[in-house]
C-alpha cells in the first residue's frame, strides 16, 4: 500500500514536471509546512546567519522552513545521495536541497543524483541576469538542473599600508616574489582556490589557452601546462616556505595576511575583505584586486536531489533566494557581499556598490582534476 | 525460580548486547570490502577488480605518507607510554596525588580537536609563543620555526603525545589500585631496592599487560586519526588517513575504490602494527626478562617535569579559547586582543541550548547503554573463561570500531539503514553511537574487571546470597569508581563523534561537535572558540561528577550493607590505603 501511494505520487510529479506550464500557485500550496534540508558549507558564519534570515523569511512568507545542514565540504552530502542511490531510496530522501559547483555538479549530473530541470518554472527566473554565464558551469551545460545564486571572482587582497604596486600578472607574481622572498603563496592543490590558482596561471601562462575549453587531452596536456610547471619551480623557490608548506585554504591565507606571514591573500569573493574588516579579521587598510587581465570567475548554483522529499519546498526556497529581496540582502556587505545573479535594474542601488571585475570563465571541469593530480605527482609530496 | 529468571533475563541482555554492539560491523565491514574492491552498483561498477588498490599504488608520495604515518603513531604511543608511566613513578601516593587525580578531568575532557586548535594557537609561528618572545626579545626572526604542519611530523607527535598522557594515567588510576603498590614497595624496599628500581623492575611488568588494551586504543588512534592531524599535522605529504579522507571526500566519485583501498590497507597496517606492540611486550616481559633481575639500575625518569608540561601545554589553549571568544580583532604581534566584542557569543547565544540539549540526550543514552552492555558482556566473558568452554567475545572484534577508519565503516552502515527505515534519524545516530563508544567503555573496565578478587564473590555466594545479589552487593559496589569513570569515558566519545552523527542523522540532528568541525572549515577562530569552549565544557563536567562520584564511593564506604568482616579480611592493605 505504502510504496503504491509513493509510486503513484512519483507519478504524479513526474507528469507535474514535464507539463509546460507548471502551475506554480499549487507548487507553493504543497510546499506549505514543508521542511527544506539544505546541504550547504557551514564555516563561515556571515553565510550562516544569512541563511537563518531566509529561514525566518521563508517561513512567514511561505510557511517553508530552511533547514541549513551544515557540511564542511558539500561532496558529504554527495556521498550519502550515493549511499541512497546504493539502496535504492528513489524518494523521500534526505537532502532536498545542495549549494554546489563545478566537479561536484559534474558528479551529480553524471551520475543522476538530480532532479529533472526545474530552473526556468521559476518566477523569478525572469530577473535573473542572462548575460552571465548561468547556464554553464565550469564549461559544463547546466540544463536548467541547477539555478544561479552568486557569483565568485579570484582576487587577491593586500593591505595598501605595506605594499604599493601589487602585481598584477602572474608574471609579476614572480618579479615580486624574487624580491620579496618569503611572502607569497597560494593555498595547497586540490584546495578549491589552490586549483583555481594553477587554473588562473596556466590561462595567463599557455600559448594555447583555448584548449582549456575542452576537455584534456592526454596527448597535449604535457605541451600546454610546461609553462605552467617551469613557472611554478622558480615560483617555489622564492615562495613561502621555499614551496614546500602552503597555506590550507583561503581563510588560512587570510589570516597568514593579517599576520604579516603572506603579502597577498586570495579569495572567490571580491566582498569578501569588507565584512573581514568590519569582522576584526582584516585591516582596514586592506583592499582586494584582480589581475589586469581579469579575474577567473564562476558562478555556484542551487539544485535539487532527484529524491528529494521535500521537492515543492525547495522550489519555493530558491525561488525565494532568487528574489530581488533575498539577492540584495545577500549582496549587502555588511551580511555576505556575494554579488547578485539578477540584472542590475532589478535590485536597488545599495548593493550597486559591488562591482564585478573583468571576468575569465572556468576551464573545462576536467582540466580541474588533471592539473591537481600532476601538481601532486611534482610537489605533493 | 528467582535465579533462573535472572539467568534467562541475563542471557537476554546479553544477545542484545552483542547483536546492538557487532551487527553494525557487518554491514560495515562489507561496505568496505566491496567498495575497495571497486563494486559500487551505484555508480555503475558492477565487477569486483583491484583498480583501487593499483591506483593507491600508483599515488605519489603514498610510501612516504605511510612511513611518516607509522612514525607519528609508534612514536606517540611509545612517548606517552613511558611518560605517563614515569608520572606515576613520581607521583603514585604522593600527598597530592588525589587533587592531582581529581586534575585530569579538564585535560581530559578537552576534545582532541579543541586541544590541537589550541595547540595551533600557542605553536604556529605568529601563535601565542612567538608573541610572548617577540615581544621579550623584540625580533622577528625569532617567529621563524614551525611546529605546526612540520614535514616530520613532530608537532603531531607532541600533541598526541600531551593528549594521550592524561589518558594513560586515568586509565592506570584503577589498575594501580588494583596492585598492590604499596606492599610492594615496602617489601622491594626492604630487600635493598630504591623506589625507582621497584617500579620500573616490578611494577612495570605488571603494570604493562594490564594497560595494553589501552595502549592499542592509543596506538590505532593515533594511526587513524584525522581531524588532529589536519589542524597541525604535516602537509607534504599528508599522513595516510588524511589522504583517505581527502579522497573520500573528493567530487570524483571515481576515486571511492581508491579510498576505500587505503581505508582497507589502513586497517591491515593497524592490526600489524598492535601485534608489534604486543610482540614488544612479550619481548621485554617474557622473553629477555634479565633486566629485571640483572642488577640495581634503574633509569632516571623526570616524572614530575613531564607532569608538569603535560598541564601547561594541556591547558594553556582553555584561556586562549576565552580570549579568541571575546575578541573582535587580535593581531600579531599583540599578546592580547585589541578589539573586545560580545556579539559572537550574543549572536549564537539562542541557537546553542537546542545544540547542547541535543549533545548530551544522545550522549546520556549511549554512554549509559554502553556501560550496561559492556558489564554485561565482561560479565559473560568473566564466567566463560573460567568454564574455558563457553563463548568469548573475542577483544580483536570489540575492538574493531575502535581501529577501524569510521568513515568507511559508516558507509555500510548508513546502506543498510537506508534499507530499513532510514527516518529513524534518532535511533541511528544513538546505534552508531553505542556502537562506537562501546569498544572504550569495554576498555575502561576491562583491567579492573580482570584484577576484580574473586573471592570477594565466593564469600558472598558461601553466604547463601544467589550470584545476582552478590554482584549488586559485593561486586557493583567494588568497582563503582570504575563504572563512573567509564561512563564518562562514554559521555565525552560519544559526544566527540562527527562522522557518524553526520552520516546518520541525515542533517536532521545537529551537536556541539558537527557545529564545530564544519565552523572550524572557515578557520574564523572567535567562532571556532565559542564551539571548542563548549565542546570541552559539557564532557569536563561529566568527568568532574564521575571523579568526585569515584572519590566519594570507595569499597569500605559500601560494606556497610554486606558483612563487614568478612570482606575486610580479604581486602588487602593498599586497597585500604588507596582510598583512604
Amino acid at each position: 500500500m505504502k510504496k503504491l501511494i509513493t509510486l503513484f505520487s512519483l507519478l504524479l510529479l513526474t507528469t507535474f514536471a514535464q507539463a509546460e506550464d507548471v502551475n506554480w500557485q499549487k507548487i507553493e500550496e504543497k510546499a506549505q509546512s514543508q521542511t527544506v534540508y539544505f546541504y550547504a558549507w557551514g564555516g563561515s558564519q556571515d553565510i550562516n546567519n544569512y541563511l537563518r534570515w531566509a529561514d525566518k523569511r521563508l517561513q512567514a512568507e511561505y510557511g517553508v522552513t530552511l533547514k541549513h545542514v551544515k557540511v564542511t565540504d558539500i561532496s558529504e552530502a554527495i556521498t550519502r545521495l550515493v549511499a541512497e542511490k546504493s539502496a535504492n531510496k528513489n524518494s523521500n530522501g534526505s537532502i532536498d536541497m545542495v549549494w554546489i559547483n563545478g566537479e561536484n555538479f559534474k558528479s551529480m549530473k553524471d551520475f543522476n543524483l538530480l532532479t529533472e530541470p526545474f530552473v526556468t518554472n521559476l518566477p523569478n527566473w525572469q530577473y535573473v541576469d542572462k548575460s552571465l554565464p548561468v547556464d554553464s558551469d565550469f564549461a559544463e551545460p547546466t540544463l536548467g538542473l541547477e539555478a544561479p545564486w552568486g557569483v565568485g571572482q579570484l582576487v587577491f587582497i593586500y593591505d595598501k599600508n605595506k605594499v604599493d604596486n601589487p602585481p598584477q600578472s602572474h608574471s609579476e607574481m614572480l618579479v615580486y616574489a624574487k624580491s620579496h622572498p618569503n611572502k607569497l603563496s597560494y593555498p595547497r592543490p586540490p584546495s578549491f582556490h589552490g586549483t583555481s590558482f594553477l587554473k588562473s596561471a596556466l590561462i595567463e601562462l599557455s600559448e594555447n589557452p583555448d584548449a582549456l575549453y575542452s576537455p584534456v587531452d592526454d596527448t597535449t596536456f604535457a605541451q600546454i601546462t610546461a609553462p605552467l610547471w617551469s613557472y611554478l619551480e622558480d615560483f617555489h623557490q622564492v615562495a613561502w616556505r621555499q614551496g614546500k608548506q602552503f597555506p590550507a585554504n583561503s581563510a588560512e591565507t587570510l589570516q597568514l595576511l593579517d599576520d604579516g606571514e603572506l603579502d597577498l591573500a586570495i579569495s572567490f569573493n571580491p566582498n569578501e575583505v569588507f565584512s573581514a574588516q568590519a569582522n576584526g579579521l582584516l585591516r582596514d587598510s586592506t583592499t582586494a584586486y584582480a589581475l589586469a587581465a581579469g579575474a577567473l570567475s564562476n558562478i555556484h548554483f542551487l539544485s535539487i536531489p532527484w529524491n528529494a522529499a521535500a521537492k515543492e519546498g525547495a522550489l519555493v526556497a530558491i525561488n525565494f533566494l532568487l528574489s530581488p529581496e533575498a539577492q540584495l540582502k545577500k549582496a549587502d556587505i555588511s551580511v555576505w557581499g556575494d554579488p547578485t545573479v539578477l540584472q542590475s535594474s532589478k535590485v536597488s542601488s545599495s548593493s550597486q556598490k559591488t562591482t564585478l571585475f573583468k571576468s575569465i570563465s572556468e576551464p573545462h571541469p576536467s582540466w580541474q582534476i588533471a592539473l591537481e593530480t600532476e601538481w601532486q605527482k611534482r610537489y605533493g609530496h | 525460580m528467582n535465579g533462573s529468571i535472572q539467568k534467562i533475563s541475563f542471557h537476554f541482555l546479553l544477545v542484545l548486547a552483542i547483536l546492538v554492539c557487532f551487527t553494525p560491523l557487518l554491514p560495515g565491514l562489507l561496505g568496505l570490502l566491496f567498495s575497495a574492491f571497486s563494486y559500487i552498483p551505484a555508480l555503475n561498477m558492477q565487477n569486483f577488480s583491484l583498480m583501487g588498490f593499483s591506483e593507491l599504488l600508483l599515488w605519489p608520495g603514498l610510501r612516504e605518507s605511510i612511513l611518516i604515518t607509522i612514525f607519528v603513531s609508534l612514536s606517540s604511543t611509545f612517548l606517552s607510554a613511558l611518560l605517563a608511566f614515569s608520572i606515576l613513578q613520581s607521583c603514585w601516593n604522593k600527598a597530592y596525588w588525589k587533587k592531582l587525580e581529581s586534575l585530569l578531568a579538564p585535560i581530559l575532557a578537552l576534545p582532541h580537536v579543541a586541544f590541537a586548535i589550541g595547540f595551533a594557537f600557542l605553536f604556529t609561528p605568529t601563535g601565542f609563543i612567538a608573541r610572548l618572545l617577540n615581544t621579550l626579545f623584540n625580533d622577528f626572526s625569532i617567529t621563524h620555526w614551525s611546529l605546526i604542519n612540520d614535514p616530520y611530523g613532530l608537532g603531531l607527535i607532541l600533541g598526541l603525545t600531551i593528549k594521550e598522557i592524561p589518558f594513560l594515567l586515568f586509565m592506570s588510576i584503577p589498575l594501580l589500585k588494583q596492585l598492590n603498590v604499596n606492599s610492594t614497595l615496602m617489601t622491594a624496599q626492604s630487600l635493598g631496592y630504591s623506589k625507582a628500581q621497584t617500579w620500573q623492575k616490578i611494577i612495570l611488568p605488571q603494570w604493562l599487560p594490564k594497560i595494553r588494551f589501552t595502549l592499542f586504543a592509543v596506538m590505532a588512534y593515533s594511526l587513524s586519526v584525522v581531524d588532529v592531524a589536519l589542524v597541525i599535522g604535516p602537509t607534504s605529504p599528508a599522513t595516510f588517513p588524511v589522504l583517505i579522507w581527502q579522497w573520500l571526500n573528493d567530487p570524483d566519485l571515481a576515486t571511492l575504490p581508491k579510498a576505500s583501498a587505503g581505508a582497507l590497507s589502513l586497517l591491515l597496517m593497524c592490526l600489524v602494527l598492535l601485534y608489534l606492540i604486543r610482540f614488544i611486550e612479550w619481548l621485554t616481559i617474557v622473553k629477555y626478562r634479565s633486566w629485571q633481575t640483572s642488577g640495581r639500575r634503574a633509569l632516571p625518569l623526570a616524572g614530575k617535569s613531564a607532569l608538569l608540561v603535560t598541564y601547561v601545554i594541556s591547558l594553556t589553549p582553555l584561556p586562549l579559547l576565552i580570549l579568541w571568544s571575546f575578541a573582535q580583532r587580535w593581531p600579531f604581534p599583540e599578546l592580547f586582543p585589541t578589539h573586545w566584542s560580545l556579539r559572537f557569543w550574543q549572536q549564537e547565544w539562542s541557537f546553542l541550548w537546542g545544540i547542547i540539549g541535543n549533545s548530551i540526550f544522545i550522549a546520556l543514552i549511549s554512554a549509559t547503554v554502553a556501560l550496561l552492555f559492556a558489564i554485561i558482556i565482561h560479565e559473560h566473558s568473566t564466567r566463560a573463561m573460567a568454564d574455558r568452554q563457553r563463548f568469548v567475545v573475542p577483544r580483536l572484534i570489540i575492538s574493531i570500531p575502535m581501529l577501524a577508519p569510521q568513515l568507511s565503516i559508516l558507509f555500510g552502515i548508513q546502506v543498510a539503514t537506508l534499507f530499513i527505515a532510514h527516518q529513524y534519524y534518532y535511533l541511528w545516530v544513538i546505534w552508531a553511537h553505542i556502537f562506537f563508544v562501546f569498544p572504550y567503555v569495554y576498555l575502561v573496565l576491562d583491567g579492573p574487571w580482570r584484577s576484580y578478587d574473586k573471592r570477594l564473590d565466593m564469600i558472598g555466594l558461601s553466604l547463601g546470597m544467589s550470584p545476582f545479589k552478590v554482584w549488586w552487593k559485593i561486586k557493583r559496589p567494588v568497582l563503582l569508581p570504575t563504572l563512573c569513570i567509564a561512563w564518562a569515558v562514554g559521555i565525552s566519545v560519544s559526544l566527540a563523534q562527527y562522522l557518524p552523527t553526520l552520516m546518520l542523522a541525515g542533517g536532521r540532528i545537529s551537536t556541539l561537535t558537527t557545529e564545530a568541525v564544519a565552523l572550524a572549515s572557515g578557520q574564523d577562530r572567535r567562532i571556532s572558540a565559542i564551539y571548542a569552549l563548549l565542546q570541552s565544557l559539557v564532557p569536563f563536567f561529566f568527568y568532574f561528577l564521575a571523579i568526585f562520584a569515584s572519590q566519594k564511593t570507595g569499597i569500605i564506604i559500601n560494606q556497610s550493607t554486606i558483612n563487614k568482616r568478612s570482606i575486610a579480611h580479604h581486602v588487602p592493605d593498599s586497597k585500604e590505603s588507596d582510598y583512604y
